[in-house]
């Protein structure tokens, strides 16, 4: 397995990570429209990929991705999140991306 | 602020949260080994809690950011500062996005269940399918090749369940059955995709010849036909629809075949579904061919505004542009609808005769290009004449004759040298078809050739005095009343002897559709005795004088002429 320093802090890098995250969301429906049959094939390829990436870059961190797509269809959609953590270390990024047909976010 | 409440086993709670600060739950910690340890914090106080205690206390505090916890230190573990993290929030506004209205609009629930059993057949025919039409299913092809790697067994799945494949497979597979079944142009495509136009390869015949039969051992076994039309786009096409199995309940009561007159398909082209029985329980659906569903795509709904009783009749009337539909029930009452908005009657009428007395219509017939009078005929045996607007909205005259229910009617509708629109005839239980003239309430002519209930009846669209009738011994007849009055010109029993419940005439004039009660449409070609001669229209109006002096001298004593 991968080995990382447990002995030194390192703060999550949030930039780092979103601009991993957009690039596998790009990858995986960008220049697509909102397809139902496909939606779950989406979300689970990106939640995949997107920990992969992010695992690769070898942080001693465990992540957590959530994947929604939303079809654009004249509904709203509201939701927060937040988490109790260890706030020198511990950070979380969200990643907006949309289309004609959809919204997603990582 | 203080909070004590006792866990069980959570260490963290956050209980609730405002915009400007953050409140939650700390509890102290708890180690295994049952020592209290005291948590410091800027603001706000903690209790720390006796170790030998279960439960813990937990209480508020106000600045998130210095809140420390320090772990027992005894395990090893390193110091965490253990902090909430902002909230995230994701917007999305809503937009006004309107199609159909949305109370017609029927749900629309996943029917991948009907498409699977086309996977069945998928198997030896997706390989051809997929070589012969290149140009069609392009974008379908595309897509798949984009991921030029083994599909795996899932995908594979998902595809055959997409519904770009279930759209590109039906299509394929109507086209390669009618490839199988004969040569011919195979391509066209009757949902309006690509508009080509073709021609007919109708085949003549003698009188009354036999052309052929539709029917599917699948959805049209032990159904009634309840009704049948021609398609005005595409003189090949007509539908059927039927009435609820009673053999098979758990298949839908009411459905609607498109059959295809061109090609020797024996299956239909598409098929609809219904939820009640077509034809009946007061409601209306309406199917859209181009969006490929078997569920209707809108739905009027049950409603006192609309029909409480069986629907019996609809028409469709009016230019291909600004056109309504019409539709009577066995209540008595005319709604009048347009099809862009089908949850409530654009008006609706009461059709009381008298005042007093609400009509059950059984038919309904408008005669050619008049969009606002109209004939209904009833259960009582009376035959109505009827307006939709005007000083004499609602009944206005009416016609007696018949003795039993009229079961249809039908309105001249041949245009020639004369015009004859003010006729229309009508057939009963009473084993009659009667001739009337919109200016008489009494019948011009009855013609008693049947010897059961005669079911309906229909003039022909291209020759003035031609009409068809059917009757319940498995009898169509075709009248000439330029020939003779007495007797049909041309008869046929249709092998089986069911009795037959609809005929209809196709928009060319050729060919005549039966339908019977056992589910089954049997075309017939009418050959030389359809084709309308230019004297055909004198000739006939002259057969008309000829009954009326007939009709003067004889029984028919007392009848009024009407004020037209």
């Amino acid at each position: 397995m991968e080995e990382y320093n447990s002995g030194e802090e390192v703060s999550f890098n949030a930039d780092e990570a979103s601009v991993s995250v957009k690039e596998c969301i790009e990858v995986i429906i960008g220049g697509l429209d909102y397809n139902q049959n496909k939606v779950n094939q989406w979300t689970a390829s990106i939640v995949e990929h997107s920990l992969t990436q992010l695992v690769k870059q070898g942080r001693p961190f465990k992540f957590i991705v959530n994947c929604a797509i939303m079809q654009k269809s004249g509904a709203g959609l509201h939701t927060a999140n937040s988490c109790y953590w260890d706030t020198a270390t511990d950070g979380s990024c969200t990643v907006r991306w949309e289309n004609r047909t959809m919204y997603c976010v990582v | 602020m203080y909070l004590k409440r006792p866990t069980a086993v959570q260490p963290l709670q956050l209980l609730t949260w405002d915009t400007c600060y953050f409140h939650y739950l700390v509890p102290t910690p708890m180690s295994p080994s049952s020592q209290s340890v005291s948590t410091t914090s800027d603001a706000g106080s903690q209790e720390s809690v006796d170790g030998g205690t279960v439960g813990r206390t937990l209480q508020w505090d106000t600045d998130p950011s210095a809140l420390q916890l320090q772990a027992d230190s005894e395990l090893g573990r390193r110091m965490h500062r253990l902090g909430a993290s902002k909230i995230v929030q994701i917007d999305f506004v809503p937009k006004e996005l309107v199609t159909y209205t949305k109370e017609t609009q029927t749900p629309s629930a996943a029917h991948q269940s009907e498409e699977e059993e086309e996977d069945e057949e998928s198997s030896e025919l997706k390989a051809s399918p997929q070589t012969d039409q290149p140009e069609e299913e392009g974008e379908a092809e595309d897509s798949k090749e984009a991921h030029p790697r083994e599909l795996t067994e899932e995908e594979r799945e998902q595809i055959l369940h997409s519904e770009d494949f279930l759209v590109f497979f039906e299509r394929s597979v109507s086209v390669v059955e009618r490839a199988l079944a004969e040569e011919g142009d195979i391509f066209f495509d009757y949902s309006g995709r690509d508009l080509e136009d073709k021609e007919g390869d109708m085949q003549g015949g003698s009188n009354l010849s036999f052309n052929r039969v539709f029917h599917d051992d699948h959805w049209s076994k032990h159904r009634v036909v309840t009704c049948l039309d021609w398609s005005p786009q595409y003189p090949e096409l007509m539908v059927a629809s039927y009435n609820s199995n009673e053999d098979a309940p758990h298949e839908p009561d009411g459905i609607a075949l498109v059959w295809n007159m061109k090609f020797k398909k024996t299956t239909p082209e598409y098929t609809f579904h219904c939820q009640s029985s077509v034809m009946s329980v007061g409601q209306i659906v309406l199917w859209d061919n181009r969006s490929h569903r078997r569920t209707p795509v809108q739905r009027t709904p049950l409603s006192a505004a609309a029909h409480t009783h069986p629907v019996y009749c609809v028409n469709v009337v009016g230019t291909q542009n600004a056109n309504n539909l019409i539709t009577v029930s066995t209540d008595g009452k005319m709604c009048s609808w347009s099809l862009d908005m089908l949850s409530q009657p654009q008006e609706s009428m009461e059709l009381v005769y008298n005042k007093s007395k609400p009509v059950a219509v059984t038919g309904m017939a408008f005669p050619a290009g008049d969009v606002n009078n109209y004939v209904v005929g009833s259960e009582e045996g009376m035959v109505y004449s009827a307006s939709r607007h005007g000083s004499k909205a609602g009944i206005a005259e009416m016609f007696e004759g018949h003795q039993g229910p009229v079961t249809g009617i039908s309105c001249h509708n041949a245009v020639g040298t004369v015009d004859f629109s003010h006729l229309f005839i009508t057939s009963s239980f009473d084993w009659t078809v009667k001739l009337w003239s919109i200016k008489h309430n009494k019948p011009l002519y009855s013609f008693e050739d049947n010897a059961d209930y005669v079911y309906d009846v229909s003039w022909s669209p291209v020759h003035p005095a031609l009409f068809a009738s059917v009757d319940g011994m498995g009898r169509l007849d075709l009248w000439n009343l330029n020939n003779d009055t007495e007797v049909p010109t041309a008869s046929v029993t249709i092998e089986g002897a069911c009795a037959l419940n609809r005929v209809r005439w196709a928009s060319g004039g050729r060919e005549v559709a039966v339908g019977d009660s056992e589910g089954r449409v049997w075309i017939y070609d009418v050959g030389e005795l359809a084709v309308p001669h230019p004297e055909d229209w004198s000739h006939f109006a002259r057969t008309l004088v000829e009954i009326r002096a007939n009709r003067g001298d004889g029984e028919e004593e007392g009848a009024v002429e009407l004020p037209a």
